[in-house]
């Protein structure tokens, strides 16, 4: 059994924990603790297909590609929360389109398949709590081959 | 105005609620005043994420911080400690008193200090 969606995700989780400084990592959890910053969570990302304009006689079962857009958000509590935010960006973005793990043998980017892996954008959002607080939210886009018969 | 609203609320709510605290503004010497703990929980949502921690913040009679020499633009700044924390005064909103803004209260908005 192979679940590519399950496998990128899970190594997204493992990926976050690895930069410097962060004090939680976890996915799809909506409310957390000021204790807990800074902390990154991953938040299963929407998919889709263009097999809505395929109606061929192509078998259902047949590979199909995937566009998934998982988003991870980036929470810190400090004074220099800008600074903050802007340095664990760049080690996520870095960790992300560099792991090893995921190019090679989970989405098979560039010789190794015709998957991909794009960072999206961001947005940030800020306020007042005990300290100044701000939030970054990436966007990646994950392109895979869905292989029903590999389910 | 024939109610002094100082000697009939203020006071009386303060005497009850207030704890003592330490005001540094600036170079000045720091002072003794009574504030009201109005710290209060408070969250950020972004996106599907909420972020829970307080927002800190009390409540202080001008008249008070006029007699110890704190003028309102030194509010900003200044160090505050009390209940065994210290903060800094990051703003302020001037609450009004119906014998007129300088002899009501201000709320002074919080950021953790050292």
């Amino acid at each position: 059994m192979t679940d590519v969606r399950e496998d990128i995700l899970a190594r997204l989780l493992v990926i976050v924990g690895t930069i410097p400084n962060m004090r939680s990592a976890q996915r799809n959890n909506v409310e957390i603790p000021e204790d807990l910053l800074p902390a990154a969570i991953v938040f299963d990302g929407d998919e889709e297909t263009q097999d809505a304009s395929d109606l061929s006689m192509r078998p259902p079962n047949r590979p199909t590609l995937i566009h998934m857009h998982p988003e991870i958000v980036i929470a810190q509590q400090t004074d220099e929360v800008g600074s903050d935010l802007t340095t664990l960006r760049r080690e996520l973005l870095k960790r992300v389109l560099t792991d090893i793990e995921l190019n090679q043998n989970i989405v098979k980017t560039g010789r190794y398949g015709n998957g991909a892996i794009r960072y999206l954008g961001c947005q940030t959002d800020v306020g007042w709590m005990r300290s100044l607080y701000g939030a970054l939210r990436a966007q990646f886009l994950f392109k895979y081959a869905l292989r029903p018969d590999d389910l | 105005m024939s109610h002094d609203y100082s000697a009939l609320l203020y006071d009386p709510v303060y005497a009850e609620l207030g704890v003592s605290a330490t005001l540094t503004a600036g170079a000045m010497a720091a002072v003794e005043i009574t504030v009201i703990d109005d710290t209060r929980s408070k969250g950020h949502t972004s996106s599907n994420l909420e972020t829970r921690s307080v927002g800190p913040g009390v409540y202080v009679r001008i008249p008070e911080l006029t007699a110890k020499g704190i003028a309102r633009s030194a509010y900003e700044g200044a160090l505050l400690t009390f209940s065994g924390r210290n903060w800094i005064v990051r703003s302020h909103e001037i609450r009004g008193s119906p014998n007129g803004e300088d002899l009501g209260e201000v709320r002074l908005f919080l950021k953790a200090g050292a």
